[in-house]
């Protein structure tokens, strides 16, 4: 009975400081994600999400649409290994994890106008959105997401290098 | 031999130093778990046990008990409960590993540094480690003499 309670202490104390911290915390995230791949890209839904996910571009044939307009410019957010490894046909390299040090040489070969598609590899990734999230905060307004993303683009038997 | 043993586990240096390893292992472990949620909510998924809606709670709250628990091992506030708690974590990491390995799903473990492009590693070596943990907190629950360096008053 003396554990019980102990082990109640110990774990209202734990829990009052999870939710307070996240309450507070920049970082925090919301009580339930979202984890259902055919919903869309899973994610943890951060509080301050400023991405929604109006910009989603939900399937390969609309992704291929836009593709062939020609009027966009696909960038991949996955590693440099990865995207040497193969990517869309003609898509540019801008890794989430190196944004700070491409970011500039970016903005120099494309002016804020541009229409941009993010992608990375497919709905279990995040990647593309805080690409996204990061080209807007530079001052990117036309971007749209395409959430399947290399592996889907792959498997549809669309153009890769 | 045996006595030699006996004799050890009683020793309230060997209680403190047990309790200290752990306290500090869990301390650790929590740490960037608490720095980035939604990467570790990424890998709780990715062990493709929980179900949906539990996932971003477990993300909140486990690292929490991690460390309210691995801290009040070390300023020995209520141990053998702080033992108990971190044992019951131990043991649903334990299952949740086996269940894992068993039936060949890759995963990453994501039990210290948390990093949402590391490959998963084999987790054969990290059920050991987990099970040496496991005994750990046994033996503190278990110790009987006074302790060291403790609030409690057992």
């Amino acid at each position: 009975m003396k554990l019980l309670k102990e082990v109640s202490i110990i774990l209202t104390i734990s829990f009052v400081a999870a939710f307070a911290v996240n309450y507070f915390s920049p970082a925090g995230i919301a009580l339930v994600g979202q984890w259902d791949t055919s919903e869309g890209v899973v994610t943890a839904k951060k509080k301050n999400d400023i991405v929604g996910d109006g910009i989603e571009i939900g399937t390969v044939d609309l992704a291929r649409k836009l593709y062939d307009t020609g009027g966009y410019i696909f960038v991949d957010a996955r590693s440099t290994e990865d995207y040497e490894e193969g990517h869309i046909k003609g898509a540019l390299s801008l890794p989430v994890g190196q944004f700070e040090d491409k970011i500039a040489a970016f903005m120099e070969r494309h002016p804020p106008e541009v229409s941009i598609v993010t992608y990375c590899s497919g709905r279990t990734c995040e990647d593309s959105h805080y690409l996204a999230e990061y080209l807007m905060a530079s001052g990117y307004d036309k971007i749209s997401i395409f959430i399947d993303g290399f592996p889907g683009w792959e498997v549809e038997g669309h153009p890769i290098d | 031999m045996t006595n030699f043993v006996k004799n050890s586990l009683k020793n309230s240096w060997i209680e403190l130093a047990a309790r200290w390893i752990l306290g500090a292992t869990f301390i650790y472990a929590s740490y960037s778990k608490i720095l980035a949620p939604a990467v570790f909510s990424k890998i709780i998924y990715g062990y493709g046990l929980f179900p949906e809606i539990l996932i971003n709670l477990l993300a909140i709250i486990l690292p929490f008990v991690e460390l309210i628990a691995g801290l009040a091992l070390i300023i020995g506030f209520y141990p053998r409960s702080a033992a108990l708690i971190i044992n019951a974590m131990l043991l649903a990491f334990i299952i949740s590993l086996s269940i894992n390995i068993i039936r060949g799903h890759e995963f990453d473990c994501g039990c210290f540094a948390i990093d949402a492009n590391s490959q998963s590693t084999f987790s054969g070596p990290l059920l050991i480690r987990d099970i040496i943990y496991f005994s750990l907190g046994i033996y503190v629950f278990l110790f009987r003499n006074p302790r060291r360096l403790c609030m409690c008053s057992n």
